[in-house]
């Protein structure tokens, strides 16, 4: 039986989809330092590589694969080349999303094409490799949702700067957490379980938010602060190792606080 | 660079850490740590540290149903051992154990003079020494029953219905932790709760086959939780793997609770 007081990936195939962003580079990079044999699934080779190539250089083993999520065939075809490559797939942290909405207001084909991703896309993946995983009879899905798949938004916070909050994203991200529960249900007998991490607020600091909306946020936590992204990494790896092998369809927020009060 | 979730050079207190659950957490706490307190009943802490050959376990009774005592000796105690990184407390799982229908008031209120008030004394004299010094984790632990009711059907006669003291007490762990969470935030203080699905003792597992089936039936996983998966939990919030989770009630189930 696998030891369920071990938070070592070392050993494990992991894809995960996502990795160009904030938090995406974070989990990369934190990822790869676990030992995994890590896949970035990603649209686009080129804005990876770099990346790639220092977590290789500290003798990570970090892999990309251009791929479409949008597309069936492409994720069937990422899933055989892995298997045939690495024999195997214990985890994937589905990070990808899509955000092509930018307002209320915004046209209902902006809002299909949000949906195309962030839903189907997001259904399609975990669906592709849930059924593999089912069949080798073990594996963890970590989906990444946020507190605006828990809490509506308080939108005082946004006055004044040009930070926007798109109605897609809440539907998503809500839809992400009763999806994980269902397919916590469904997955379970197979031995594979799924969960959710909900981070608050991210800070970046490449390129910081507007100072008063930093400012509001810190006073939204009890933490007193945005996370850093390598913070929701902890959690990330919690989930998909064999120490919380007793864990499906839960989610954990990485909000300072943010949803406890 | 040593892991997210090490736990090396740090002190961490473990309240009913002698028990199904507690045992585990203290073993291997007692590999990890600088130093481990364990507390439980008087000698079943030594019998543990006995058992298992810890080596970085300081055995202990602490009386934590002596709410007015406490304060004076959780002071001696940090005068001793210093102000822990860490705190698990485990120690409340305590009911009447009886029907609904013969329960009686004071019986219900014992519940809660054993299991809540303690709790929060012992929470807040901790917090406040933690919050000199800026950090620290406290890990208590709820139960699926003060989320969900137990489902009476599964308990079938003889074996009456897990307790309503019980989970109107755990109930009460969930919000104290977010209260204290919320208060202690500030300070670098996390507190977080472990909710636990069904890990019937090995006993239990033995003597009731039928019980277990049912309650397997009850989760996604189709089986109940043993002991070592409540280690990864405890650890995970423990640790700065968890640096930015606080207030939260990490659910341990087996997916009892997502349908």
């Amino acid at each position: 039986m696998a030891d369920s007081t071990s938070f070592s990936l070392h050993g494990k195939v992991v894809i995960q989809f996502g990795g160009t962003g904030l938090l995406g580079r974070a989990l990369v990079a934190e990822l790869a330092a676990t030992g995994c044999t890590l896949v970035v699934a990603s649209r686009n080779r080129a804005s990876l590589e770099s990346l790639a190539d220092k977590e290789r250089k500290a003798g990570r083993t970090v892999l990309i694969e251009e791929t479409d999520i949008g597309s069936e065939t492409s994720l069937s075809s990422l899933r055989d080349r892995v298997v045939e490559k690495h024999g195997r797939v214990d985890g994937i942290v589905f990070n990808a999303v899509s955000r092509p909405m930018r307002a209320m207001t915004d046209d209902l084909a902006i809002w299909r094409q949000s949906m195309e991703t962030n839903a189907t896309g997001f259904f399609s993946t975990v669906r592709t490799f849930g059924d593999a995983m089912a069949r080798q009879r073990s594996g963890s899905i970590v989906n990444i949702s946020s507190i605006y798949g828990m809490v509506g938004s308080n939108l005082s916070l946004y006055a004044g700067t040009n930070m926007t909050v798109s109605p897609d994203y809440f539907f998503h991200k809500g839809g992400m957490l009763n999806l994980t529960r269902y397919l916590g249900s469904h997955y379970g007998p197979h031995g594979v379980r799924v969960n959710v991490v909900s981070p608050g607020g991210i800070y970046n600091p490449d390129a910081p938010q507007a100072p008063e909306f930093i400012e509001r946020y810190n006073r939204l936590t009890m933490l007193g602060r945005m996370a850093e992204a390598r913070e929701v990494a902890g959690a990330v790896i919690f989930l998909l190792s064999d120490a919380s092998s007793y864990i499906t369809g839960a989610n954990i927020p990485v909000d300072g606080g943010h949803t406890a009060k | 660079m040593k892991p997210w979730h090490s736990l090396e050079e740090k002190t961490i207190w473990v309240t009913g850490g002698a028990g199904y659950l507690g045992s585990a957490i203290t073993t291997e706490l007692d590999s990890q740590c600088r130093k481990v307190l364990c507390f439980d009943l008087p000698g079943r802490a030594n019998v543990l540290v006995e058992e298992k050959q810890l080596t970085r376990t300081v055995p202990l009774a602490l009386d934590l149903n002596d709410a007015a005592g406490l304060p004076n000796a959780l002071a001696a105690l940090i005068a001793t051992h210093g102000v822990p990184d860490g705190v698990v407390h485990l120690v409340t799982a305590s009911s009447a154990g009886k029907r609904l229908e013969q329960l009686l008031p004071e019986e219900f209120q014992r519940t809660f003079d054993l299991g809540l008030t303690p709790t929060f004394v012992l929470c807040r004299a901790i917090a406040e020494k933690m919050k000199a010094r800026g950090s620290g984790s406290i890990v208590l632990f709820s139960s699926m029953y003060g989320v969900v009711s137990p489902d009476p059907r599964i308990y079938r006669d003889p074996m009456a219905p897990n307790p309503i003291d019980y989970g109107a007490s755990k109930a009460a762990i969930l919000q104290l932790s977010r209260y204290l969470a919320v208060h202690y935030g500030p300070s670098g203080v996390r507190f977080n709760c472990v909710t636990p699905g069904p890990f019937p003792n090995p006993a239990v597992q033995k003597a009731h086959p039928g019980f277990i089936a049912d309650l397997s039936q009850k989760t996604a996983l189709h089986r109940v939780g043993q002991n070592p998966e409540i280690i990864g939990p405890t650890l995970f919030l423990l640790t700065d793997s968890a640096s930015f989770v606080t207030g939260h009630s990490l659910v341990v189930d087996g997916g009892w609770t997502i349908w």
